[in-house]
């Protein structure tokens, strides 16, 4: 049997683009004559996939879609029109929602660029390279109810991280408390239980690297910092794309468990995300279709968001 | 790093201090079950006084961690079986064979991606109910087979992608269908890829709480990651019993992770790019 | 090859495996009303271990009337029960007997949930409690235990602090005078405070609410005709903010839990005094052991404005109610009655440290601060914020959070909670 190395070790070209367009002109074997059966082949394959996605993922989506048209509690089944959505907009808990996706967005650079820099200079041998790569993935191992109710504790008011502050002389903070820093205090949690999964990816992205080029520069006597900007991240340019499409789904979809674990959606209400409010509004508040006009919202701005990514993606790769 | 070695340990420290940033909180949390409830009460930081396995032991047995870690590692390894099997048929379909609608149906299956749980949770958990799934074992299983197929699809495509299509051809002119190729080549050369994709599967059922929750509401039924959410219930003034649930659902992940390094960090390059 | 049949093959036979392991154990719903059926009850409680006597004597009750039905109790973690519960209710399917808190909680489901009135007539003597789970002149669940918010205190602090411990402060300047007093002689705040769920302003109002509003607009209050806008139900909001700016709570009361945190700080000797609670939990049962029992105080509001007339605030506790899609509405309702037994409420009473919904249940052992608040009992009336919508009180938590902070205004909060008092 010949071996055949993993897509990582550069194969051939991969991305999140379907590998049939990807083969370009003189594009696969001849045509070979085929089997009857094997018509039917390829859709047999994918039919238990499909058939399980559509039937537990996109079906109740339009369920959901459909049952934010309808009314809550006593106007439980009948049609109401737009008025979970003008509800929705008149709630300034879900405007804040709305605004701290923007945020998260916003931040989202800031997500991609630590783990960048991280691998950088794991890359170039930093004392301790070697400890480093296996100790930073580890947080993205744990649960985030887990790591949310670790640091709830670590980050009290009367807890280890200001009491530390204050022996250094800096005064203590209320992380979680403050209504102007709690978003970031949760943001800051979040990255720390993710970078290691971008940071391998990168590290993997850099494995891949021309290193005549770097030497090349090095040897022109360029800095760093210049060799960094000109020949490392151009030539990570896919991995970088792919760190940024992972990441914005990871903080639009996955901060629920330390929202709920860290925040509960406050202090004020300054930390509600829209997945947050989904939430609350079903369980606590007894509001289902709200909750399900809600859903509609955050799946179209992640539709959005998402496919504004891909299309940079796709453009950065053209570029190649 | 030639002459950069100064400005090379000036960016260890720092760097050592996030990697002591990473390891700190497990260490605090294993403190912490180390204590008695006073103990924890009347100074939660200190240094505990002893090696106290107790809190663990009795999470173990009158926690109910022992259950639910049972229930958790069957529904982990069958959602994670069906995840490979599903996953691998429909990335070779979509990586090595031309039919009309592949494109149309693997970017389907990325945006599917973008669905978050709390989007289709509340309709899901009708249409389970529906039809009865809801707290059985084949409905968990079946809510994280949707949820992480879109990604699984997505991986094991990247990964047959990478697999030259002349061995392909050539087990078709040797008169293979298009299912034997797939159980004679993709599977057996899908075997690295398998088990990193698989372990990356089985760390996000075994950490997921939200869709257990949902699903399993009974108590017998309970996956490992819910039962440590309920020992902090709302009456609960025993934190060193919680983070000793902690240290139950954590410590397999570390074990799987420490033996597995090399195959998670395959797993999730499989899906990037070279430079 | 053969091998990797196996993998599949493996896979189906555990999925058709514990199809029929889950089949077999699935809860459901009761079928048939018969009597060998099973009646399944969610609450968040029937895990303690202090309410496993509680469970065992309601178990017996039931028995004794119904020897065939199989009981089954399911304890959620109770941050999460009402969204499971709701997820149920939507499914239309779920536990045939399910506990509620006592006010807008139950008040907002009753949608789904069967009225009590025709099964519970008679224990409506017995029990007391019952407003707090009616709706529209109508019962949706039986109280087991009464809950009210007593202010506790430490008595050594205050002896410290050269006060004397047997005369708490009884006027809000009398208050905030021996607050200082505490700061300067101990370096404690006065009170532990934990308002990260938004509970805290919660127990402020009702704690401090009948030293604040005059008797006539507490009991308007209570009959659902409250002026926001008044000068007495501003000044509530007032004094709460003005406790966090003067430096009177423990720090970070926003990110700090109020269960357990803020009680474990108070019996850690951290703070002077706690606004808690009188059933199981935040109360004299667990203060008492660790204070010690002749060291903990229980106070009244103190006088905050002139013709108030301090009183405990409490209603029923919590309570277990029937779903509407129960198979045999007699047979759950007779659970309901069974968990209300005394017996049972005896068990619960004795183990939990909880003041029973039931009259005749005595507390014993629980000290001088349960003999204080039980003799309050009499005078008591229902807690302010009980009498809110679970909207109003999610808009409360909320506002207070932005009080504590300065970032709104005491007129705009009560704005806000004006607007979500009426929408609800």
């Amino acid at each position: 049997m010949p071996s055949v190395r993993p897509a990582s070790a550069g194969r051939t070209d991969i991305a999140a683009v379907p590998p049939v367009a990807l083969m370009g002109p003189g594009q696969a074997a001849p045509r070979r004559r085929r089997r009857g059966h094997d018509h039917l082949a390829p859709y047999a394959l994918l039919a238990p996939a499909l058939l399980v996605i559509v039937m537990f993922r996109l079906w109740p989506l339009i369920l959901g879609v459909n049952f934010s048209f309808t009314g809550d509690g006593d106007r439980n089944g009948t049609p109401v029109g737009l008025s979970n959505y003008t509800e929705l907009f008149d709630d300034p808990v879900f405007r804040t929602a709305l605004r701290n996706v923007g945020l998260l967005v916003l931040l989202l650079p800031v997500a991609v660029a630590i783990p960048g820099l991280l691998a950088t200079f794991i890359f170039l041998r930093v004392p301790g390279h070697r400890v480093f790569r296996n100790v930073y993935f580890f947080p993205a191992v744990l649960s985030p109810v887990i790591i949310g109710a670790i640091f709830n504790l670590l980050l009290a008011a009367d807890g280890p991280l200001n009491a530390g502050l204050q022996r250094i002389g800096l005064g203590s903070v209320d992380w979680l408390g403050e209504p102007k820093l709690a978003i970031f205090t949760v943001v800051a949690v979040h990255i720390w239980a993710t970078f290691g999964m971008a940071l391998v990816v990168f590290l993997a992205g850099f494995a891949t690297l021309d290193t005549t080029l770097l030497d090349a520069a090095r040897a022109d006597g360029a800095s760093t910092a210049q060799v960094i900007w000109h020949v490392i991240i151009p030539g990570l340019s896919r991995t970088i794309q792919f760190v940024f499409v992972t990441t914005m789904i990871g903080m639009l979809t996955s901060m629920f468990g330390l929202l709920f674990v860290m925040t509960a959606g406050g202090p004020g209400g300054s930390t509600y995300l829209p997945e947050y409010y989904i939430w609350i509004q079903q369980g606590q508040m007894n509001r289902p279709a709200l909750a399900s006009a809600a859903s509609t919202v955050l799946f179209l701005v992640m539709l959005v968001v998402g496919l504004a990514q891909i299309g940079l993606l796709r453009r950065g790769r053209r570029e190649d | 790093m030639r002459g950069a070695r100064s400005s090379g340990w000036l960016i260890a420290v720092p760097m050592t201090a996030l990697a002591l940033a990473t390891v700190y909180p497990m260490l605090f949390t294993t403190n912490v079950a180390m204590k008695t409830q006073r103990e924890y009460i009347l100074d939660r930081f200190a240094l505990s006084r002893s090696l106290r396995w107790d809190n663990v032991t009795t999470a173990w047995t009158n926690g109910g961690m022992a259950r639910y870690f049972v229930n958790s590692l069957i529904i982990v390894v069958a959602a994670v079986a069906l995840l490979l099997l599903l996953g691998s048929m429909a990335g070779f379909a979509l990586s090595h064979i031309r039919f009309r609608g592949s494109q149309a149906l693997f970017l389907g299956i990325l945006a599917a991606l973008f669905i978050p749980f709390q989007v289709i949770m509340v309709p899901l958990a009708r249409t389970m109910a529906d039809s009865g799934l809801i707290d059985t074992y084949p409905g968990l299983i079946l809510a994280y087979v949707a949820q992480f197929l879109p990604f699984t699809i997505y991986l094991m495509t990247s990964y047959y992608s990478g697999i030259p299509r002349e061995i392909v051809d050539a087990a078709r002119i040797d008169g293979n269908s298009l299912y034997g190729v797939y159980r004679r080549i993709m599977v057996p050369l899908g075997r690295p890829a398998l088990l990193s994709i698989g372990i990356l599967d089985a760390l996000f059922c075994w950490n997921d709480v939200l869709i257990a929750l949902l699903m399993m509401p009974s108590a017998e039924h309970r996956t490992l990651m819910v039962g440590v959410t309920t020992l902090r219930g709302q009456y609960s003034n025993d934190i060193p019993s919680f983070a000793a649930g902690v240290l139950i659902a954590a410590v397999p992940v570390l074990i799987v992770y420490l033996i597995f390094q090399r195959q998670i960090a395959d797993a999730i390059t499989a899906g990037s790019t070279k430079g | 090859m053969k091998q990797r049949i196996l993998g599949p093959v493996i896979a189906l036979v555990v999925i058709l495996a514990s199809t029929a392991c889950g089949s077999a154990k699935s809860p459901g719903n009761s079928n048939g009303g018969a009597e060998s059926g099973k009646l399944v009850v969610w609450d968040w409680k029937s895990s303690d271990k202090n309410a496993q006597n509680f469970v065992a004597k309601a178990k017996s009750d039931f028995a004794k009337k119904h020897p065939n039905v199989t009981l089954e109790f399911v304890a959620q973690p109770f941050e999460n029960y009402y969204t499971l519960l709701g997820a149920a209710i939507q499914a239309g399917k779920g536990p045939d007997v399910m506990l509620f808190n006592g006010g807008g909680q139950i008040r907002d489901r009753t949608n789904a949930l069967l009225p009590l009135d025709q099964y519970v007539t008679q224990d409506k003597d017995r029990l007391a409690g019952w407003d707090a789970f009616s709706k529209d002149g109508k019962i949706y669940a039986a109280p087991i235990t009464l809950q009210g918010h007593p202010i506790y205190y430490n008595k050594s602090i205050y002896t410290k602090a050269g006060l004397d411990p047997d005369k708490p402060p009884a006027t809000w300047d009398a208050l905030l005078s021996s607050c200082t007093t505490i700061k300067n002689a101990t370096k404690l705040p006065c009170f532990s405070l934990g308002n990260k769920e938004g509970y805290g302003i919660q127990f402020w109002m009702s704690g401090m609410g009948s030293g604040i509003l005059s008797p006539a607009e507490y009991d308007n209050w209570i009959a659902g005709k409250r002026d926001w806008n008044s000068a007495n139900v501003k000044k509530i909001f007032a004094t709460w903010k003005q406790a966090g700016d003067a430096g009177l709570n423990t720090s970070g009361a926003n990110s700090t839990a109020m269960f357990m945190d803020q009680y474990t700080k108070f019996e850690g000797g951290k703070a002077a005094n706690v606004i808690g609670l009188m059933s199981d939990v935040g109360g004299w049962h667990e203060m008492n052991p660790i204070i010690g029992a002749d060291n903990l105080g229980v106070m009244l509001s103190p006088v905050i404005t002139p013709g108030a007339v301090p009183s405990l605030a409490f209603d029923g506790g919590v309570g277990y109610g029937v779903a509407k899609w129960t198979k045999d509405p007699a047979l759950a309702a007779d659970l309901v009655r069974s968990l209300t037994s005394t017996d049972a409420l005896t068990a619960y009473a004795t183990d939990a440290g909880a003041i029973a919904s039931d009259k005749t249940v005595t507390i014993a052992g629980g000290g001088s601060a349960a003999a204080a608040i039980a003799a309050a009992i009499p005078a008591g009336k229902p807690a302010l914020h009980v009498a809110l919508s679970a909207k109003t009180q999610d808009v409360m938590g909320r506002v207070s959070q932005q009080l504590l902070s300065g970032s709104i205004t005491v007129d705009e909060a009560v704005k806000q909670l004006a607007t979500a008092d009426q929408a609800g």
